[in-house]
Formats: C-alpha cells, structure tokens, sequence
C-alpha cells in the first residue's frame, strides 16, 4: 500500500507540473504567433522573447520533473 | 555486468565526451578562420559559414552596446552557444560510449551555469568598476546576490532536466524497442537540443544586458554632463532634413 501511494507521490506531480505548464505555454505560443501575423517585420524579436518566456515556464515543469526522480529514487529504496 | 562496469566509468566518459566536445570545436574554428585568408572583401567559403555562425552573437551583443561592448560579450555568447550544441548533439551519434551528451550529468550544466553566472558577474566588473559590481549585488535591494544563485540553479537545472530527461527517454525505449522508434525520438530530439543552447544564451545574454545597461547609462549621463559644460560631444546630433512641398506627404 505504502509503495503505491509513494508511486502515486512521485508521478502525480509531473502529471500536475506538465499540464500547466503546457496550458501556458499554449497561451504564450498563441499570443506569439497572433503578433507575428499582424507585424510580421518584428517576427524575430518576438520568437526570441517568445522562447525566453518559454524556458522560464519550462524551468518550473522541470523543477517538477527533478523532484519527481529524487522521490522516485526514494521509492525504490522503501 | 557491463551496465554496472559503464556506471562505474560514467564520469571518465563525461570528461572524454567532454574533451571531444573542446577538440571539435577548436578544430572546426581552426578550420573557419584560416588568419591570412580573412579578408573584408568578397570573403571565401569557410569565411561566410563562420561570419554567419558569429552573425547572431555579435547582433545581440550591438544591442547592448558599443563596440568595446560586442568585443567583449559576443565570444562569450558564441563559446557558450556552441559549446552545449555539440554537447547535446553527442546524443545523436550511433556509437554505444559516445552517444553520452555531456549535459545530461548535472555536474556539467551546473559547471557551465556557474560559468555564465560567474562572466556576467567578471563583465559587471570589468564595465562598472569593481565597486560597481558589489554594488550590483546589494544595491538597491540587498537581497539582490540570492538571484544571481537562483540565476545557476534555473539555468543549471533547465540544461539539465530537458537533455537529461530526452536522454533518459532514450536509453528506456531503446532497452524495450530497439528497432524504429528510436528514430523518431532521435529526431524530435533535435529540436530541445538546438533549443536549450539558445535559451541557456539568451538567458546568459539577458544577465550580461541587465548588468551592461547600468554602464550605458552611466556612459550617457557623463555624455550629457560634458554636452552641458560645453565640451564637444563625439558625434554631433542630426536633423533629418526637412523637405518643403514633398509630393509624397501631400
């Protein structure tokens, strides 16, 4: 029981993490390509800023992801 | 058994990766850049490949500031770009000890951040005076130093995680599915390894900016200070010229 509920522990969080993550990046994508159609001549400006934002979400999916593994090493030892 | 004897040698691996990662490009520039054959005329081949590679870096560092600015800052941007691009591109290769990228241990990317932390922390010095620099840290919330720490883990742990986790991703298929699959995994794999070394620079180029900025504008206000006591400013302010009857605005 334990087991499965440690399990449990360590892969909800990254379900969690990358669901939102991925909801807000969709939104950043969206509001990206939305200003690139409408001035195309400062497209390149707005996918640099677009993938800064991009990894600065990422990062928190990531954090995610680690804490994840350190539980899941947890797991394997109990 | 073999695993367990390849777990053991991880780290001599990581190095060797490592080394071959320094050798491929310092060869490949070697090769770009022939001295006596630069020329700032119609330029060769090999010429035209590094003058684009270098094109990017030394754009972002013109917005920062001057030329003494670009000197500076555009090797560095360029060294760090490149330098994790081959490192992850090592997953690519079909040869059993070398397809270990380098970035996917997390003593290299955090290495690598505490380079990029440490650089911008080396130009803040080297732009704003070493008082400058201390001052960044403590001036004006004294609390400031905590991000340049978040500054590594972020930037250590985002390196990490994406190239780490394809990696991983790769090693679990291949053990199940040797055959096709890979592939695919290898080729979506492309896109987060190009993708982190442009963020790990442009992050890397946003601190250096952040801290750059400070001298520009200190640079200005002394500008203005002489403009006001009557010494002649570098370059005199122009007026677009002004035309009268111009078809083109009636």
């Amino acid at each position: 029981m334990e087991v499965v509920l440690l399990a449990l522990v360590t892969t909800i969080p990254i379900g969690l993490g990358a669901t939102v993550a991925a909801l807000s990046m969709r939104r950043i994508s969206v509001s990206a390509i939305e200003g690139m159609t409408r001035q195309p001549e400062i497209a390149p400006q707005l996918f640099t800023a677009m993938l800064i934002g991009m990894a600065l979400i990422e990062a928190l999916c990531i954090y995610c992801l680690v804490v994840a593994l350190m539980l899941a090493g947890n797991v394997g030892a109990a | 058994m073999e695993e367990s004897v390849l777990e053991e040698l991880m780290p001599y691996i990581v190095i060797g990766n490592l080394a071959i990662v320094a050798v491929v490009l310092v060869a490949g520039g070697r090769f770009l850049v022939r001295k006596h054959a630069l020329t700032s005329d119609v330029p060769d081949s090999r010429q035209n490949v590094a003058e684009f590679i270098m094109n990017f870096f030394v754009g972002k560092a013109r917005d920062m500031g001057d030329r003494d600015v670009v000197l500076k800052v555009a090797p560095f941007l360029a060294t760090c770009f490149l330098f994790i691009l081959i490192c992850n591109l090592m997953g690519m290769i079909p040869i059993p000890v070398l397809n270990n990228p380098p970035t996917s241990y997390f003593s290299v990317p955090l290495g690598l951040a505490l380079c990029a932390v440490g650089g911008t922390l080396v130009l803040s010095g080297v732009f704003n005076g070493l008082g400058g620099a201390v001052k960044h840290l403590f001036w004006p919330n004294p609390l400031q130093w905590i991000s340049e720490i978040t500054d590594v883990m972020s930037l250590s742990l985002r390196l990490f995680g994406n190239i780490g986790g394809e990696h991983m991703t790769l090693v679990l298929v291949t053990s199940s599915v040797a055959v096709g699959i890979p592939l695919i995994l290898h080729v979506l794999g492309l896109i987060p390894a190009f993708v982190q070394a442009l963020v790990f620079t442009l992050l890397t180029a946003s601190f250096i900016a952040n801290v750059v900025h400070k001298h520009e504008e200190h640079a200005e206000a002394r500008a203005k200070a002489d403009a006001r006591t009557g010494v002649p400013a570098g370059v005199p302010e122009q007026t677009p010229p002004v035309v009268e009857g111009d078809p083109a605005v009636a």
